[in-house]
């Protein structure tokens, strides 16, 4: 039951209707304004996280350095304070843009919103967004994303997954990162493989090393794949 | 943590239900939080003081906190589960991250004074 405004003064217990009084209301209403829009435009929006530090923005140059002559390609970077990892992008050929979250430790759909309308999406063919590097806060925000991709670095633990299940529970693809590290860790890919597949079955996995180029055909050949099935999708129904 | 952003959105969120005259008579907030929305209860009574206070609202409302597990319906059998230990899967075994309960986060229910 909503109550209107209007209606006579509200007593005792009110129970709620669940749409209205979610938290989240906010932030869902604006990610699917988001999810109409690429859709709209014909571009893949992939939402990328991590914790800090596990590769993020090295692959995102990786990946332009590999892209940008195939399809445009655009990258928002949330971040804490600072504007580096947008310059560091920048330097690898694509435009970027950062976004300040000035402390908050997680991207929220209008601030996505609000960084789309700064940036020219004509002819866009795929708008990355690189979350704030943790693996709480930004996985109850919906962003509008077609594939939420998560990294996981050699460098952290295996049983990481258990750990932020919500993270793996809501992802597409784990990219097993650093693995050029792997002769010398403790960690390997099929803990953490079956770790995160416990909570989501479905999820895919690759691994990856943005500094050797191991398995970024591979990733960058997903991406194409999938920037094609939703031209090809949009272009059925159009 | 998010809880402080989550707080606002409480103070928005029953502002925009219900009148500045109700409000001024709410006595309690009960929030239903999935065991995946990673709130953490006492962190959240934390903020819920700390931004009544500074925002000098809603001093009388006390906030409840009620976790629910998290559960799977599968789509191979149609068994209802419980997910323990993070492992998801039904009751047959039948690995499923189909979550139809642990990942809400909202107001059950409000209370206000009687009279
Ligand atoms: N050994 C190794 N180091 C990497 C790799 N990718 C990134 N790094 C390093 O990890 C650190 C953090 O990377 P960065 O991309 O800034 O992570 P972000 O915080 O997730 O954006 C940097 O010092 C990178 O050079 C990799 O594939 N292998
Ligand atoms: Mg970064
Ligand atoms: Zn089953």
């Amino acid at each position: 039951m909503s109550v209107e405004k209007s209606s006579k003064a509200a007593r005792g217990t009110v129970q709620c209707d669940n749409s209205s009084f979610s938290l989240l209301k906010a932030n869902d209403f604006m990610a699917e304004n988001i999810r109409k829009t690429v859709k709209e435009k014909n571009i893949l929006l992939i939402n990328i996280t991590s914790s800090a530090g596990s590769g993020k923005t090295t692959l995102m140059q990786e990946t332009a350095k590999r892209l940008k002559d195939k399809l445009k390609m655009k990258v928002l970077v949330g971040d804490l304070e600072t504007e580096r990892d947008a310059d560091r992008i920048k330097e690898a050929g694509v435009e970027a843009l950062q976004i300040v979250t000035g402390g908050i430790c997680h991207l929220e759909a209008q601030m996505v919103w609000q960084a789309m309308d700064q940036i020219d999406l004509e002819g866009v063919d795929l708008l990355f967004v690189e979350n704030v590097g943790n693996l709480v806060c930004p996985a109850s925000f919906d962003l509008g994303e077609d594939y939420r991709v998560t990294l996981i670095a050699t460098t952290e633990g295996d049983d990481k997954p258990k750990k932020y299940p919500r993270m793996f529970l809501t992802s597409d693809l784990m990219l097993v990162s650093k693995c050029d590290l792997l002769p010398y860790l403790p960690f390997t890919v099929e803990a953490v493989t079956k770790d995160a597949r416990d909570i989501n079955p479905d999820l895919e996995v690759m691994e990856i090393a943005s500094t050797s180029g191991q398995g970024i055909d591979e990733w960058c050949n997903w991406l194409l794949a999938k920037v094609k099935e939703k031209q090809e999708a949009k272009a059925v129904t159009a | 943590m998010h809880e402080i952003s989550l707080v606002r959105n409480i103070f928005n969120t029953l502002e925009d239900e219900f009148s500045k005259e109700d409000l001024d008579r709410l006595t309690g907030i009960d929030l239903k939080v999935g065991l995946l929305a990673n709130v953490e209860p006492t962190l959240m009574q934390n903020a819920f003081e700390a931004v009544t206070e500074t925002e000098n609202k809603f001093l009388k409302a006390k906030l409840s906190i009620n976790v629910v597990p998290i559960l799977v319906e599968c789509p191979l059998c149609g068994d209802v589960a419980e997910v323990k230990n993070y492992l998801f899967q039904c009751g047959n075994g039948h690995p499923t991250n189909n979550v139809i309960q642990g990942e809400e986060l909202l107001i059950e229910r409000v209370h206000f004074q009687e009279d």
